[in-house]
Parts: C-alpha cells; sequence; structure tokens
C-alpha cells in the first residue's frame, strides 16, 4: 500500500487530496498545526487517517514526521493562504510557505531520496506580469508576500531536482475552489450570499471590484492533477488551470441565476474593499497538463458555482450553518454534489 | 548630518561603503554579530578609538534573525538611509544550510522591511540583490529586464528578498533600491571566494608556502568588477529622486581559467603547474556565464566602471603579496594565521 503525507490536510486542498488518495488505496498521513485548528473538513475521513500536529517550522520536526510517516509521496499543502493573509505576518508566511519546503526537500533528501515530493506552487508567483495566458515558461513577478514566498518554494523545489535530482515539482495552481472554501474567499462568499438572500437571511452583499477576473476551478480536479505529477516517469513542474478567466460579475451573475434571482439587485461594488494593488490579469494556460499528464478540469465553470450554491442552500436549509453570527463555520463533508464530481475524477 | 545604517558593516561591501559615506560626512553605523573571534578586521583601520569626542561609526549587537533587536536597532538610530548588505553570502555552502540561508537571508530582509514599516517610513532601503538571481538563465547580458532562474538556495533567498523590496516600493511607498551586483571583488574579499583564494593562492605560491591551488570549474564565466567601485553605485541609487532597481557591471565576462591565467602570470608563474581540480568545489548546479549589462546605472545613475577586470586581477595580487610580506616579516602583530 502506497503512503502519502500531506501537510496542511485540514484544509480545502488537503481535504478533498486525502479522500482522492484514501479512494485510490494509499495509507494517508497529514498534518495540521494544532488540535485547536478547524479539523471540520476531515472529521468524516478522521478515522481513516492518520493526524500528526505539527507547525513544520522546525528541521527536526520535519524529520520526525518523514522519520515517522515514510510515506512514498509528499504533499506539500501547508501555508498561511487566506486572502487576508497576502499581506499579514510576512516573516510568518515566509518560515511556512517558504522555508518549510526548503525544510521537507532537505529531509527527504538525508531520510530517503526516493520519497516523491509535490509543491503547491501558486498563480500568485506570476502577480503582476504582462504576459497572459501564463506558462510554466513565464517569468515570475510576484506582488505581494504571498507571492513572493510561493516563489521562493516554487525555485527551491527546481534546486533539489536539480541539485539533488530528487523527484520534486511545482504544481502551480490557479484559484480553485469548492464549497469548503473558506468564507473569506470571494467565491464562498458569492455563493452563500446567494444562498442565503435566496431563503431571505440577507439582503446585499457588498464586494470589491466586480470585474476582477480570475481563472477558477474546481478544487477536486487539483488535487488530481498534483497526484499525476508523482506518477510520471520524469520530475517537472505544470500550471493548472482551466484556462478560461470569469470575472467577479460573472460568478455573481451565475450564482443568483441559479437561485432564480438578478445579481444586479442584490450585489454593490465597495471601492473600499478593492485589495492593493492589482494589474495583471492571472490566467494559464494548462496546454502541458493536457498534453503530459492527461489531465483536463472535470468541473466547468457554471458546475462549480451551482456545486458551491447548492451546498451553501444545504447547510443554510439543515441549519447547520448559524448564518448572520457565526462566520468562521464552515460545512462539514462532502455534500451529494461533491461526492458526485469526485466519482467523476477517479472514473 | 545624514545618518546611514549598514548591515554588514564588517562585509567586503560594508567596509568600502563605509569608507565613503565617512568623508561625505555621513554618521555611520553598522551591526554586528556577536562572535567569539574577532571579526572587524576591514573596519579595524577606520573604527574610532574609545576616547575619540568626534567618532563617526557605531558598531551596535544586533542578528537578522532578531526582529526584537532590529525595531530597537532603528527607533534608537533612526537612519536617513539603509544599506541591507548582511547575508550568508556564500554560494555553496548554501547548498549546505539552506534553511539557515533563508533565515539570515530572506527572512532577516523582510524583518528588516518589516521593523521599517513599525518604526520610520521616511528611511531609503537599499537591497543588495545578487547576479546570482539570473542563475541558469541562457539570456546574456543579463539586464533588470532578463527573468531570473536562480539554481543555488542563496540565489532563491537573494530572488526572494529581491522581490519583497519591490513589494514594499509598490505597496507602501518605501523608497526601496535593489542593486543587481554581479561579481565585485578586491583585496578584502573573504579568502574562500573564488577570485581571492587565486590572488592569495599566487602569492603564497611564489613566497614557498604552498605548492598548490585546487579548484573548481575553471569554466565559469562571471562579469568580474571592483568593490569601491560598486558601492560608489549603492550610494548613488539612494540618492535619486525615486526609487528604481539597476544592474551593476562591467559589461566583460571573463572564466576563472582566464583569471588563474591572468593572476599566476603577473606573478610570473605558469597556472598549469600548480593548479589541480578538486571536484568538492564544484557547485552542485553551476551557473555558466554571468554578464551584466549596466546601461541603465550609466544612463541614470551616471555610473561606468574604471577598474576592468586586468587592472583588478593584479591590484589583487599586489595586495595578496604585500600582505603576505607584512605578515612574514612580522608588520602586523595581529596576522591572520595560514590556515590551509
Amino acid at each position: 500500500m502506497p503512503a502519502a503525507l500531506i501537510t496542511g490536510i485540514n484544509g480545502q486542498d488537503g481535504s478533498y487530496l486525502a479522500e482522492f488518495l484514501l479512494a485510490k488505496g494509499y495509507r494517508v498521513v497529514g498534518t495540521t498545526p494544532d488540535r485547536s485548528s478547524d479539523q471540520q473538513l476531515i472529521l468524516h475521513i478522521c478515522d481513516r487517517i492518520e493526524i500528526v500536529e505539527t507547525d513544520l517550522l522546525g528541521q527536526e520536526s520535519v524529520e520526525d514526521l518523514l522519520r515517522n510517516s515514510k510515506p512514498d509521496e509528499v504533499y506539500n499543502l501547508a501555508a498561511r493562504a487566506s486572502s487576508r493573509d497576502l499581506w499579514t505576518q510576512p516573516v510568518a508566511t515566509g518560515d511556512l510557505n517558504g522555508l518549510t519546503v526548503a525544510r521537507l526537500l532537505d529531509g527527504i533528501r538525508r531520510i530517503d531520496p526516493r520519497i516523491r515530493f509535490v509543491q503547491a506552487s501558486s498563480s500568485e508567483v506570476f502577480g503582476n506580469t504582462a504576459e497572459t495566458p501564463q506558462t510554466e515558461a513565464t517569468a515570475f513577478q510576484p506582488r505581494n508576500p504571498y507571492g513572493a514566498a510561493k516563489a521562493y518554494g516554487h525555485w527551491i523545489t527546481s534546486v533539489y531536482r536539480q541539485h539533488e535530482g530528487l523527484f520534486a515539482c511545482s504544481s502551480i495552481l490557479y484559484n480553485h475552489e469548492s464549497p469548503r472554501r473558506k468564507i473569506d474567499y470571494v467565491t464562498r462568499k458569492i455563493s452563500r450570499a446567494a444562498a442565503l438572500i435566496s431563503l431571505e437571511e440577507e439582503k446585499e452583499l457588498r464586494l470589491g471590484r466586480l470585474d476582477a477576473r480570475r481563472d477558477w476551478g474546481f478544487a477536486g480536479d487539483y488535487v488530481r492533477a498534483m497526484w499525476l505529477m508523482l506518477q510520471q516517469a520524469l520530475p517537472d513542474d505544470y500550471i493548472v488551470a482551466t484556462g478560461e478567466t470569469h470575472s467577479v460579475r460573472d460568478f455573481c451573475a451565475a450564482a443568483f441565476a441559479h437561485v432564480g434571482l438578478d445579481y444586479r439587485d442584490f450585489v454593490l461594488e465597495d471601492a473600499a474593499d478593492c485589495r492593493p494593488p492589482e494589474t495583471g490579469l492571472l490566467a494559464g494556460n494548462p496546454a502541458k497538463a493536457h498534453r503530459v499528464l492527461g489531465w483536463k478540469p472535470a468541473v466547468g465553470f457554471q458546475d462549480l458555482v451551482r456545486m458551491m450554491v447548492d451546498a451553501d442552500l444545504q447547510t443554510v436549509r439543515s441549519g447547520e450553518i448559524h448564518v448572520r453570527h457565526t462566520l468562521s463555520k464552515q460545512s462539514s463533508g462532502a455534500t451529494n454534489q461533491e461526492k458526485t464530481a469526485m466519482q467523476e475524477n477517479l472514473s | 548630518m545624514k545618518r546611514a545604517l549598514i548591515t554588514g558593516i564588517t562585509g567586503q561591501d560594508g567596509s568600502y561603503l563605509a569608507e565613503l559615506l565617512l568623508p561625505k560626512g555621513y554618521e555611520v553605523h553598522g551591526i554586528k554579530r556577536r562572535s567569539s573571534s574577532f571579526n572587524t578586521g576591514r573596519i579595524d583601520n577606520i573604527l574610532p578609538d574609545w576616547h575619540e569626542r568626534e567618532a563617526r561609526l557605531f558598531l551596535h549587537f544586533a542578528d537578522l534573525s532578531d526582529s526584537t533587536s532590529l525595531i530597537k536597532l532603528l527607533c534608537q538610530i533612526q537612519p536617513d538611509e539603509i544599506y541591507h548588505l548582511g547575508a550568508q553570502s556564500h554560494v555553496r555552502v548554501s547548498y549546505e544550510i539552506p534553511e539557515y540561508t533563508g533565515d539570515v537571508t530572506a527572512l532577516g530582509t523582510i524583518r528588516l522591511l518589516e521593523a521599517i514599516r513599525v518604526v520610520n517610513f521616511k528611511t531609503k532601503f537599499y537591497q543588495a540583490s545578487s547576479s546570482e538571481m539570473f542563475g541558469t538563465t541562457p539570456e546574456y547580458p543579463q539586464s533588470e529586464t532578463t527573468p531570473f532562474r536562480p539554481s543555488s538556495p542563496y540565489a532563491c533567498a537573494k530572488l526572494y528578498a529581491h522581490w519583497m523590496a519591490v513589494n514594499y516600493r509598490e505597496s507602501y511607498g518605501l523608497f526601496a533600491c535593489n542593486g543587481i551586483l554581479f561579481n565585485h571583488e578586491s583585496p578584502r574579499r573573504g579568502e574562500t571566494f573564488v577570485s581571492r583564494k587565486i590572488t592569495r593562492g599566487v602569492a603564497r605560491i611564489r613566497a614557498g608556502l604552498q605548492e598548490k591551488l585546487y579548484m573548481g570549474n575553471l569554466d565559469a564565466k562571471r562579469d568580474w568588477g571592483y568593490t569601491p567601485e560598486y558601492v560608489e553605485a549603492m550610494w548613488r541609487m539612494m540618492q535619486m529622486e525615486r526609487p528604481d532597481d539597476f544592474v551593476v557591471a562591467t559589461g566583460e565576462t571573463h572564466s576563472v581559467r582566464e583569471f588563474l591565467e591572468t593572476a599566476f602570470a603577473y606573478a610570473g608563474l605558469d597556472w598549469e603547474k600548480y593548479v589541480e581540480i578538486d571536484s568538492r568545489y564544484f557547485r552542485p548546479v553551476e551557473v555558466d556565464h554571468l554578464e551584466g549589462d549596466a546601461s541603465k546605472a550609466e544612463r541614470i545613475l551616471g555610473w561606468r566602471p574604471k577598474v576592468k577586470f586586468h587592472d583588478l586581477v593584479r591590484l589583487m595580487v599586489d595586495s595578496d603579496t604585500q600582505l603576505l610580506e607584512d605578515q612574514l616579516s612580522g608588520q602586523l602583530a595581529r596576522c591572520a594565521s595560514a590556515r590551509d
């Protein structure tokens, strides 16, 4: 039975990846920062995975983790990642999103260089680039501390691939969403607001720039791409994206239409909520992943929006979220829509 | 009177920069790390006597891995200009200590930028970026617009710091300049760096103290300039109206082999009789060809290097020859003992 180590298993991507690997017959070990951190997303599989508490911030703890979990594959997803954390505590961001990549790779080199490694790199490494769409050859130009730390993680991964011959890949992931997205991300804000407004629990939604465009995919598809990278003969870097961009406005229109409403009646553009500075258009060209990995996203934009709205409707109706007061609660486990999507992934 | 803070003042660049700033009337503050051995050799000649009343050079204990020490220091000094030269600066060593290199070279820069943000925005900030960030790029000569492709933990860390300086400039309006310096050498270059290793080796071989010189990859090509001129470029960047990034280079590229030939020939020796190749000195990933295009620095800063390759090699051989003579004749009371 192959074994996988997933750092940050309690996040959106970690939980999808854990489900995916369990279905493939893997033994799955995952890390979380501590017991008080949010474990909602992995509650439904917690009896089938091993959880290790570690902050990943010291070489000794990383090496203990590798020695004890004995993985064949390491998926490094742990990161300070919330959209609000792009600029806060940049040293902490650098320590976890940047230096921990070096710690893991250096540990692998010493403990077992056969371990395969994939780094969750990010489209944020391209930042202010003038080149659209971006490919694996596009020059990096990160525009915030999060992107700069991810760029470091990306390059240090390539150094260990060239230098130590490690099987180390970077997956340059574009925005990937799901019903498990945290609610401070714009997609989840919208899907949740559409659900709440349709049930007359809320009246309006205030957003930043509505014409901001993103390349949005389904997180369940993206973790499958990471797995595929580690099944190849040679390690490499890949863009993981849909190749399509949509505006925040498009997302609103689709989400509200799904509940029979016109977004223009409820969505307000709030200039004060616009994030600083935003210039480049992040749109990925996933041709290499298509060609080499045979990877294509199974869930398109409209399906993704509907899946997220349906999940939010379900949780609001079932009373799992006390909407007005507990903003931090997440929906637990996989919804039916997600399960269908995951099954499509696996097939 | 302007106040400057130099991190890495005990290093090659820091010592020349301090010597440049003092005659311009600056009050110069430097950070030094606690060390059980002397680490101020390069600035001992300009360090004031404790009793001197007019002292304008001050050293402080602080550390790039300690945010508190940086914030305290900035509060105390309130510098007009910060020259951030401190780093774990050895490329090959960075493969052995990647975490430490990342912590000091990259996170150390972020700690300093955060300290500036917390304490006082009005200071100017110079970041010592490096041609190593271009790494294995196939494009040359390299300019400010050439894409980076770092190939060592050192280069990854320097590039991370570079982008953070850009981020703080663009988002917080900090006056931050990146000087992308190509190799810059001098008699004060650390003895483990290839240029100094060669010139020191030549002096010792000629004096009969050493028989062989063990080298790594002789085909690596570098753009080698003279450090005192490069610190002048740093200072000029900081006097501009608006902050920007500049490549600082000679525009000439020469191989390590040429450096050997030139240095040995200048001493009247045939390099091939003395040089042996030792694979331990090879880097895991070799950066083949660094050649800088400093036309922007010339156009905007009016900066042009005068000391080119051959002069540089000769002045370094002369200096190491003189240093050795002084050591042998006992003129240097506290001489660096020959370690190898």
